[in-house]
């Protein structure tokens, strides 16, 4: 049994396809900005990585409320780090591989390995989600792109060399994996439940993907303090205004909001 | 290094894991994180709504994970780039991991009534507002005991992972630990004191959790009260016994030494692994002969 009723189909207002292309192109360009301004104009401009990476993040988390509402209750942390799973993999090889192109060939591999986690879980497993290999396919590449992204603001490039120096070598990318994997599975599974509503749960997406970024500012200052304070200004702002968002949208979709009180009579539950 | 500095920092580290142990568990107690979640979720779908905090933030190993790591990373950035005193450096991570771990649960806090209006369950202000500083500070101690675990290791024992992806590792750890091992005590006992001990949870007993405490309505900090009793230590001493356990067999056994020892060190935690196996059987022997007999028909349901 799904958490918290029938397991419905999940709809949105915002269609599907324009939260990937959201998530595909806001990831790649925030990550060759970063990049390419890092180097040519101020190490400042690596912020945009992080910025790729929160669209990433909120593709991702958008992906997992659509696959997670075929009643995969406990299975949504699982489906989080599972999307990191995938997409540190295929990053380490399209950083190492891929020279200018390494974020692109990362993401391509993300989706390839997605695809053969999605026929192996439908096919093999049996799990007979209609939407399974899509899923699969869109959160391996929403967890590359985050990993990517993050890596690119704190090493100040995705060239691999230096993610190794920067990044991986002294064991960041543990908490790009965590902050990542979290900020795309927690939105959903927070909001888990029969009247769960797209926009709040993609607010939430913004929330952690602030955090995310925050602490990949922090992390910046060891490469080159330039891009720590404009990184984690911005990323406070993100989570503070999207937080906000978030509490006004939960006091909309909640039965009631209280002060204090005591519960519900038996005549109000009926 | 000297044998006996070796065994002294084991010590120091089963006991910083050891109150890692039980913070943990009460952490997770008082915002009803995995084990009791989802019969705390389940309640208001079954017409009892509660005043209980319901802390979703995913299983406890990956949250754990997160805020180990975020302090494990806080701190190896403000050693390694200001070059501040580890003691500082691991307080201010332990800190910063605290925060992020209190926005996680409101957030959890928040999304989960209000994606059940159809049950009507209220949002309560004050319950959010008492129990997230609790949340934090316990994570706080977590964060902190882990962080002073990993650094030990790393400074002293040598090992040559990482502070943050040791922390990483030893979030998730006490994460399982306090998952698998205290939280029995809250989601099994206390959430039905109501049934039987040992009666099991039958079908029909489905979200019908313990609502009113010893006086007015029971909260998460009751929950964590009763489960200090218990659940809490019981954590700690096993998380403890674990950091403890498997670093003595290579401090007493060093395979850097030679291979034999290697070996030996293999030899003694099978040894060390069989007799926590015999002793568990022990005890569960014992207690189903003390308060058993578990009934059939309630094995059945």
């Amino acid at each position: 049994m799904s958490a918290g009723g029938e397991p419905a189909v999940a709809g949105g207002a915002v269609a599907p396809n324009k939260i990937i292309a959201f998530g595909i192109l806001g990831g790649l360009i925030g990550i060759y900005a970063a990049h390419f301004l890092d180097s040519m104009i101020s190490p400042v401009f690596s912020f945009m990585g992080a910025l790729g990476a929160i669209c990433a993040i909120v593709w991702g988390a958008d992906a997992v409320r659509r696959v997670c509402s075929y009643g995969l209750g406990t299975g949504v942390p699982s489906i989080g780090m599972l999307a990191l799973g995938m997409g540190v993999v295929a990053s380490m090889f399209g950083l190492a591989v891929g020279g200018i192109a390494g974020p692109i060939i990362a993401f391509v591999s993300a989706a390839i390995i997605g695809l053969i986690i999605g026929v192996l879980a439908n096919k093999v497993l049996g799990m007979n989600i209609p939407i399974m290999e899509q899923s699969m396919v869109e959160i391996a590449g929403a967890g590359a792109l985050t990993i990517v992204g993050l890596s690119t603001t704190m090493a100040g490039t995705f060239m691999f060399e230096e993610v190794l120096t920067f990044v991986i070598a002294p064991g960041y990318i543990a908490v790009i994996f965590i902050a990542g994997g979290m900020g795309i599975l927690h939105p959903f599974n927070a909001c888990l439940g029969p009247d769960e509503h797209q926009d709040r749960t993609l607010t939430l997406g913004f929330e952690k993907g602030g955090i995310a970024m925050v602490i990949a500012g922090l992390v910046s200052a060891v490469a080159g303090s330039a891009a720590m304070l404009p990184t984690i200004m911005i990323g406070v702002f993100i989570w503070y205004t999207s937080f906000a968002k978030f509490y006004e949208l939960t006091k909309r979709d909640s039965y009631k909001i209280l002060g204090s009180g005591l519960l519900p009579s038996e005549e109000e539950l009926q | 290094m000297e044998p006996l500095i070796g065994m002294g920092v084991l010590a120091l580290m089963g006991a910083a894991a050891t109150v890692a142990g039980a913070s943990e568990d009460l952490e997770s107690d008082v915002g009803s994180q995995s084990n009791p979640n989802s019969q705390v979720q389940l309640a208001p779908q079954m017409m009892y709504p509660h005043r209980i905090y319901n802390k979703a933030i995913s299983g406890e190993p990956p949250s754990n994970a997160l805020m180990c790591a975020i302090g494990g990373t806080t701190a190896s950035v403000l050693m390694t780039a200001y070059s501040m005193s580890p003691l500082f450096a691991i307080a201010m991570g332990a800190l910063f991991a605290a925060i992020v771990h209190g926005s996680y649960s409101i957030s959890a806090f928040l999304g989960r009534p209000a994606s059940q209006k159809r049950f009507k369950q209220p949002v309560y202000l004050d319950v959010l507002r008492s129990h997230t500083p609790v949340i934090m500070g316990y994570s706080y101690i977590t964060t902190f005991c882990i962080l002073v675990v990993s650094y030990l290791m790393i400074a002293v024992l040598g090992h040559p992972f990482p502070l943050p992806l040791l922390a990483f590792i030893w979030g998730i750890t006490v994460g399982a630990i306090g998952s698998s091992t205290g939280d029995v005590h809250y989601g099994a006992e206390r959430e039905f004191q109501n049934v039987e001990f040992g009666a099991g949870l039958n079908a029909a007993n489905s979200g019908n959790i313990v609502r009113t405490a010893e006086s007015g309505l029971r909260n998460g900090i009751d929950n964590s009260w009763f489960c200090a009793k218990f659940g809490g230590p019981v954590t700690g001493i096993a998380f403890g016994m674990t950091v403890f356990l498997s670093g003595w067999v290579t401090t007493v056994f060093n395979p850097a030494a030679s291979l034999t020892m290697g070996w030996l060190s293999v030899v003694a935690g099978v040894i060390l692994v069989l007799i926590m196996i015999i002793w568990n059987r022990k005890i569960e022997v014992a207690a189903r002969a003390a308060f058993g007999p578990y009934k059939e028909d309630e094995v059945a349901a």
